[in-house]
């Protein structure tokens, strides 16, 4: 056993050994969310609706004998689990239960992800470019009055749930002043500037998301500014007579984002699950939204499926975030590339 | 007090120009009181140990300070005052400082090549291109194998003595009038060091470039320095041409530099000779002559007058007891009589000290 | 002291008013010394949130004492008003929500019931949901993370596996999940956040064991012979209690915003008021528009909250300079 260990450790390299383990991982998160719901729930009852529980009408009953041996609810739960996987790994992702018709689920992921995507891009960029200036003039005057202000107000906004959040920028920019839309809607055109397009009703809904982002951006972005500040190279391009804002975004910006840039990627990878709220509260129609709505009906398939992508999805984020360092820092670009780097907060 | 020479020659003036930091202790004074003057193309070595106070020195004429430090006293540049100024508009056109560390001194996510050509195009106006061009040049003037190559890498990924090369690459760029290095071959083999320092006298004398070289070590400054001022506790000990240093050095702290010199030519086993004792508080430092308490000469006038300065020709010193005078040889005997300095430290017979 | 002050005062100018707005770029002379002297101190902030804390706990234990009014009480006023039909002058309902008056401090919502006691409701159950989810993660979290850290190998191995898949799950629709399949009980909440924050917390709690279990006392007490079980109880536990009470406050916070997302989703303790439950009931447009306390009450109370859990953890880290590893989720 332990040779098999040693040779499997010298055969397969590191990162390929972590992806066969997060898909180990991937596995064990569908058996227990397979089986959680069909512990807790009855997939049958969201078939057949009320008619699941007429056993005593004999035409219902035929339908329940139908459904079962369609669904193979008749076989065992590690069976019907090995039937869902072995259909999911080739794409299948099942049909949707509690929708008329039963369309497949892949449809409705294929409707939905490009929304919740959508906005995700829209909010990590509303975070990156409010948190960069943030830290940057936080980080410049280290100490004095606009750091404690700045740093208490990225303090607040951590604080701040998303639902709060939404609520108050609602209340605020479509409400009282009328500037962003209140609605989404997913036909409309992307590119434009006007209340009828989704760029700009993305717009409240990404800020939303955004705003945590930016701030917990904000405080990792500060710290990493100012120790940058005190090295000498930057002392050095002073006496080059690089102007301060120059010295700022050119020469210490740089090598102070590597923490920033890993929790964005973390971030991304979270963000998938975690745009829930947003999607309810805007109305946009994400797979946030579906899954909320599915859980509600009991539509495994769906469920299942959500889950899959975001965890997946999740995992796949933290590895790139792992081996990010690799590709951005030069330093360790031309050195070995097969171990992941602890994320220190300035990596010199 | 300084030399007979022409203002307007002098590049650099420093009449007692003074540093100080705010502490929690009290103000410490950095830099007390030192005037000199600097012709324009001649080299200015400062040597000293740490804490001497030559870095404070330098980066206070530069500006460099940051914002926690109180300046006194004069400092002209090309007749210009310095001090309380801000200096930024001389930074990377008039001048330029080489720092000591080239791993941390250089931008490590930057390319190298960009470094140098930075100030190339903010002050001299030049194109992505010709600053680029220029930059291989000077790679190349500066002996970097494989300039255009150099110019996409990074500073890790070159030795030692090629960041160096670099840093002095950035100076040459830059063209200035007063060129400030701070220990520029401390971490270099020995090999590179006599190139580095002869590259820079080289480029000086084509350019009429003044030269500061701050350094500990008294075997870079001769021979490379037109003058050396050897600095202790934030002040003046000695100033001089650098052969009249060597060859008729007056002071004791400059002495005891010399003889802890080890060379070659020496017997093996010769013992080291250290200068015993620590550098003196900035900020609550003693009275008299900074340098009394680690001193062979001491006697109690040291310990309670400040010397005042003694000048002959271009020989500047601040010594009561100066070597090779009958007062410095009556002192040096007495306290090797008594066994101890007034100052209470050993002296063993012959000039050793425990 | 020393009277060779040769500096003299009226060169001394270099103002750092004036130097602040030239450069501002900080140097390495320039930390100034109170950047340290924040971390030594607890400061005025953390007396502040204190404050906060001990107030809405105290409000929310003894709700049902103090003088509040009912919370689920409609309390309709009625005005004077002429009937346009009639002409007469009748008494009619005054449609709610009202406003912030003498006779309800912070208004009430739109069916006539007092903010204020609403929200003192709410707090009884948003923070015996992070009470209770805290306890479940420490408890657990804490006992498997300390097995794991102590006894080490196989033991380790599989609290850790437990962990990262517990970690792998998207938390929020994990709730969700649980939440809607099985039932709306404080306690079926509870528990389920608390199984999200077991890993951190026992992440957290094995590697402090680790690092503690190496250190002579344990060692020490060790070789006097002692059982492992009292040596995780005696010397262990109060040591990794610190840092964990750090999380473990991190993990009220979240849990409270948990439980607010939850309702806000629908999925919130049945019958009864709940911090997210108010704010969505104030959330809708015509409501906002209207009559914005409804909403902002709420949440001002859950932002008080949780900022000051957020921030008496950061206090209490710093000052006892505790270095922790563990996943934040923001």
């Amino acid at each position: 056993m332990l040779f098999f260990r040693e040779w499997g450790k010298k055969a397969v390299p590191k990162p390929i050994r972590r992806l066969i383990g997060l898909l180990g991982l991937l596995t064990i998160v569908s058996m227990v969310t397979f089986g959680a719901m069909n512990f807790l729930g009855d997939p049958l009852f969201n078939i057949l609706g009320p008619v699941a529980a007429d056993v005593d009408n004999p035409e219902s009953l035929k339908a329940i004998e139908e459904a079962k041996a369609q669904y193979h609810l008749d076989k065992s739960l590690p069976e019907r689990w090995a039937r869902w996987a072995w259909d999911f790994v080739r794409g299948d992702f099942g049909v949707q239960f509690s929708s008329s018709g039963q369309p497949p689920v892949s449809d409705l992921i294929k409707e939905r992800l490009p929304r919740t995507l959508e906005l995700m891009a829209v909010a990590q960029i509303i975070a990156v470019s409010l948190a960069i200036p943030w830290s940057v003039l936080a980080a410049s005057r280290a100490n004095r009055r606009t750091d404690k202000i700045s740093t208490i107000t990225a303090f607040a906004f951590v604080s701040i749930p998303s639902f709060a959040m939404a609520v108050i920028l609602f209340y605020f920019f479509s409400v009282q002043w009328d500037l962003l839309p209140d609605t989404y809607t997913a036909t409309d055109p992307f590119w434009g500037i006007s209340h009828d397009h989704r760029l700009i009703q993305l717009i409240l809904p990404g800020f939303t998301l955004g705003i945590g982002s930016a701030a917990a951006y904000q405080r990792l972005l500060r710290t990493d500014l100012i120790t940058t500040l005190q090295q000498d190279f930057i002392l050095m391009a002073k006496s080059k007579g690089v102007s301060k804002r120059r010295v700022l975004y050119s020469h210490a910006l740089r090598p102070s984002l590597f923490s920033m840039i890993t929790l964005l990627a973390i971030n991304i990878g979270f963000m998938i699950g975690g745009s829930l709220v947003v999607e309810q509260f805007f109305r946009i129609p994400g797979i946030g939204s579906a899954v909320v709505e599915a859980t509600l009906r009991e539509d495994f398939p769906v469920v299942l499926a959500i889950v899959m992508i975001v965890s997946a999805g999740f995992m796949v984020f933290n590895y790139l975030a792992d081996y990010l360092y690799t590709l951005i820092d030069p330093r360790v670009r031309n050195e070995d590339t097969s171990k992941p780097r602890k994320i220190t907060s300035m990596g010199m | 007090m300084l030399h007979e020479t022409d203002s307007a020659d002098n590049i650099l003036e420093l009449s007692d120009y003074r540093v100080g930091f705010r502490t929690e202790r009290g103000l410490a004074k950095a830099v007390d009181g030192v005037s000199l003057s600097l012709k324009r193309g001649s080299t200015l070595a400062i040597v000293g140990e740490s804490g001497s106070g030559k870095t404070v020195l330098n980066r206070g004429i530069m500006g460099l300070l940051g914002a926690n430090i109180i300046e006194g006293g004069s400092a002209k540049f090309q007749g210009e005052e310095l001090v309380n100024t801000n200096r930024q508009k001389f930074w990377g056109t008039k001048m330029a400082m080489i720092f000591q560390d080239p791993m941390t001194s250089l931008n490590p996510v930057m390319k190298v090549g960009n470094q140098v050509s930075e100030p190339l195009r903010l002050h001299q106006g030049m194109s992505r291109k010709e600053a680029r061009d220029r930059t291989v040049e000077l790679f190349t003037l500066v002996g970097i194998p494989e300039p255009a190559k150099r110019f996409g890498e990074y500073p890790h990924q070159l030795s030692g003595g090629m960041r160096q090369r670099v840093m002095i690459s950035i100076a040459l760029a830059i063209e200035p009038d007063i060129l400030i290095a701070d220990e520029p071959t401390t971490s270099l083999d020995v090999t590179v060091q006599k190139y580095i320092l002869d590259l820079l006298v080289d480029v000086q004398s084509k350019s009429n470039m003044s030269m500061v070289i701050i350094t500990h070590d008294l075997g870079v400054a001769r021979g490379r320095a037109d003058e050396i001022m050897v600095m202790y506790g934030g002040r003046i000990m000695e100033k001089a041409p650098s052969e009249t240093v060597f060859q008729e050095m007056k002071h004791p702290y400059t002495q005891a530099l010399l003889s802890s010199i080890p060379r070659l030519n020496d017997p093996k086993h010769t013992r080291l000779t250290p200068i015993e004792g620590f550098p003196p508080d900035i900020v609550d430092g003693p009275q008299g002559c900074k340098f009394a308490a680690r001193c062979k000469y001491a006697q109690d006038t040291c310990l309670t007058l400040t010397p005042e300065e003694t000048t002959i020709d271009t020989h500047t010193y601040f010594c009561h007891f100066p070597v090779g005078t009958d007062a410095g040889s009556e002192a040096l005997k007495s306290n090797e009589d008594k066994g101890f300095t007034a100052a209470g430290l050993r002296i063993k017979s012959k000039g050793e000290v425990v | 002291m020393n009277e060779e002050q040769e500096i003299n005062a009226d060169e001394v100018t270099n103002d750092s008013q004036a130097s602040e707005e030239e450069t501002n770029i900080s140097d390495s002379a320039q930390l100034e010394v109170s950047e340290f002297a924040d971390k030594k101190t607890l400061g005025f902030g953390f007396w502040l949130a204190t404050f906060w804390l001990v107030l809405i706990s105290f409000l929310a234990v003894f709700s049902p004492i103090l003088p509040f009014k009912d919370a689920d009480k409609n309390y309709i006023a009625y005005e004077q008003k002429e009937n346009p039909l009639t002409g007469k002058v009748q008494e009619r309902p005054v449609q709610p929500p009202y406003a912030p008056s003498g006779e309800h401090w912070l208004g009430t919502d739109q069916d006539a019931r007092d903010i204020l006691s609403r929200t003192v409701e709410g707090a009884r159950i948003s923070l015996a949901v992070g009470a209770l989810t805290a306890l479940f993660g420490m408890i657990v979290g804490g006992t498997l993370g300390m097995i794991a850290g102590y006894f080490k190998g196989i033991l380790d191995k599989i609290v850790g596996a437990i962990f990262l898949v517990v970690l792998s799950f998207p938390g929020l629709i994990l709730a969700i999940l649980i939440v809607a399949l099985l039932d709306r009980s404080l306690l079926t909440i509870s528990v389920t956040l608390g199984i999200l924050g077991v890993a951190p917390i026992g992440r957290l709690a094995r590697a402090q064991t680790l690092s503690f279990s190496e250190r002579e006392f344990v060692m020490a007490a060790e070789t006097l012979g002692a059982k492992k079980s009292r040596i995780l109880i005696k010397e262990l536990l109060p040591n990794v209690l610190i840092p964990m009470s750090t999380l473990a406050m991190l993990v009220i916070a979240v849990a409270i915003v948990g439980e607010g997302t939850l309702a806000f989703l629908g999925l919130s303790v049945q019958n009864s008021a709940t911090w997210g439950k108010l704010i969505l009931t104030g959330s809708g447009l015509s409501t906002l528009e209207s009559s914005p306390w409804v909403a902002f009450v709420p949440m001002g109370f859950l932002f008080l909250t949780v900022a000051s859990f957020n921030y008496l953890s950061d206090r209490i880290r710093d000052y006892f300079d505790v270095r922790d590893i563990f996943v934040t989720r923001d």
